[in-house]
């Protein structure tokens, strides 16, 4: 039957369809599509109530990371206690696969929704996720208790 | 005024009506053929896109006028004007009103398919002229497919003019008073769409133009306002197959059931732009609709199929109005 013509006029249902469906398209910087709950971008720090970060700084998630975009500078108080001196995230290399947040024993770090990662620099695309902090330690809690 | 004067003014409001339908019909393109892929069109230059062909207009006019060194530069340069004068020709004998024509030719059809049937010649010497392998394939194309489909779109408008016993426009428009041609001449009518798309290199049979193989074919080479003009003789050619089609098959200016309706003739032009319209809606439907053919499946088509069609209706018409209508 394709021969007589069917397929054409088949395929103009199909276009005449779509222009009764209307324009599906988002208009993007005015309207935005609400990201699914799970959706994985930035790997971002997650912090304690008093705003300390909850790191213990156990570097499992430098050595799950497949692309190599986390690293960890990590050095030892007097006291036994870890302190970071620098959370460095390279996010122009991250694939965003979420293995980190994974294979996180603490649950200190999380895939957000943060996806408007263009950048006019390339500086940009190296964060410092922390700087300079204390570790979470139940050791040194347990001295603060003490101390109390 | 003298008739000089009035014939000058006809001349300049039918080439001012050229350019204006260049730029609204490449906005509609664009809008529709979105539209038809689910997608928006020109959104963003004034409210609704409006203003997005006039901005693409200054593009154009203020662009580098480009010579390819090795372009034969007299038919380089020359071309262009050779696709756009007849389409501008083309416009001349159309009948928009009563009495509304730039000129009124007792050939007046003849005259619009003769000046129609120039137009490969200029996109011949185009894809010569620029002296690129994909500009010449291009006009090439052109040229064969042109030919292949004058042929039946001259004999599928045969079948009007012998129903109105004239090749004028204005008077055909008047013999569909009563009857729109395209109810006894359906067949006419199928192979006057399919040659009309043919002959103005429509998808799908933009063979010439070719825009995945031949990145644009003849007009490869072109730039600024020389491609502009090119791409005006486009458009105002769908303009003018779709307002030949309305004046042979679709009663011109009359509306059904009103044709004696004061109003209705007061408004004439007006209802042939719309029919018009209409019309090129429907072959930009079918750009946004069917893929192009190839090139054998083309010429094979016209000389295989279309030509004995519509020469055996031709044949069949003749002797069914002479034996049957007119005794």
């Amino acid at each position: 039957m394709k021969i007589w013509g069917t397929g054409i006029l088949n395929g103009f249902r199909i276009t005449m369809r779509n222009w009764m469906r209307g324009p599906i398209t988002v208009q993007y910087p005015e309207q935005r599509l609400e990201l699914p709950e799970r959706a994985r971008w930035t790997v971002t720090p997650k912090y304690n109530e008093d705003g300390t970060p909850k790191c213990t700084a156990c570097l499992i998630c430098e050595k799950e990371c497949p692309d190599h975009v986390l690293r960890l500078d990590v050095s030892k108080l007097e006291d036994g206690t870890k302190h970071i001196d620098k959370y460095v995230y390279e996010v122009g290399a991250c694939m965003m696969c979420g293995l980190c947040t994974a294979a996180c024993p603490f649950d200190a770090i999380y895939m957000s929704h943060e996806y408007e990662l263009a950048s006019r620099y390339a500086s940009d695309l190296s964060r410092v996720l922390l700087e300079d902090v204390d570790t979470a330690s139940p050791r040194r809690a347990k001295k603060e208790e003490t101390d109390a | 005024m003298n008739a000089a004067g009035a014939v000058a003014i006809r001349i300049l409001a039918m080439l001012l009506l050229l350019l204006v339908n260049g730029v609204v019909l490449i906005y509609m393109l664009r809008k529709v053929l979105g539209r038809l892929h689910i997608r928006i069109g020109p959104n963003r230059v004034g409210p609704f896109g409006l203003l997005q062909t006039t901005a693409d207009v200054v593009k154009l006019l203020t662009k580098e006028d480009l010579m390819p060194e090795s372009a034969d530069k007299w038919l380089f340069w020359i071309a262009p004007f050779v696709v756009f004068v007849p389409s501008f020709l083309a416009y001349l004998p159309l009948a928009f009103g009563p009495d509304l024509a730039v000129t009124r030719l007792d050939t007046g059809l003849l005259f619009l398919l003769a000046a129609l049937s120039l137009i490969p010649l200029g996109v011949v010497m185009a894809g010569w002229a620029s002296n690129s392998k994909w500009s010449l394939v291009g006009g090439m194309r052109a040229a064969g497919q042109q030919i292949a489909y004058e042929v039946p779109l001259m004999l599928a408008v045969l079948g009007p003019v012998m129903m109105a016993g004239s090749m004028d426009l204005s008077r055909i428009i008047e013999a569909q008073k009563n009857l729109w041609f395209v109810f006894p001449q359906f067949i006419a009518f199928i192979i006057y769409i399919i040659a009309a798309q043919a002959d103005t290199q429509q998808t799908p049979f933009d063979m010439s133009e070719a825009e995945s193989e031949l990145i644009t074919g003849f007009a490869n080479e072109y730039g600024g306002m020389r491609f502009g003009f090119l791409f005006l003789a486009e458009f105002s050619n769908m303009f003018i197959v779709s307002a030949l089609g309305v004046s042979l098959f679709f009663g011109g200016w009359y509306v059904p059931f009103l044709t004696e309706n004061p109003v209705a003739l007061s408004l004439a032009p007006l209802i042939f732009m719309i029919k018009t319209y209409m019309g090129i809606f429907v072959m930009m439907w079918a750009r946004g609709s069917l893929p192009r053919i190839r090139v054998d499946q083309l010429l094979a088509f016209s000389w295989k199929a279309l030509i004995p069609i519509s020469l055996s209706w031709v044949v069949i018409w003749a002797c069914f109005q002479r034996l049957v209508l007119v005794r």
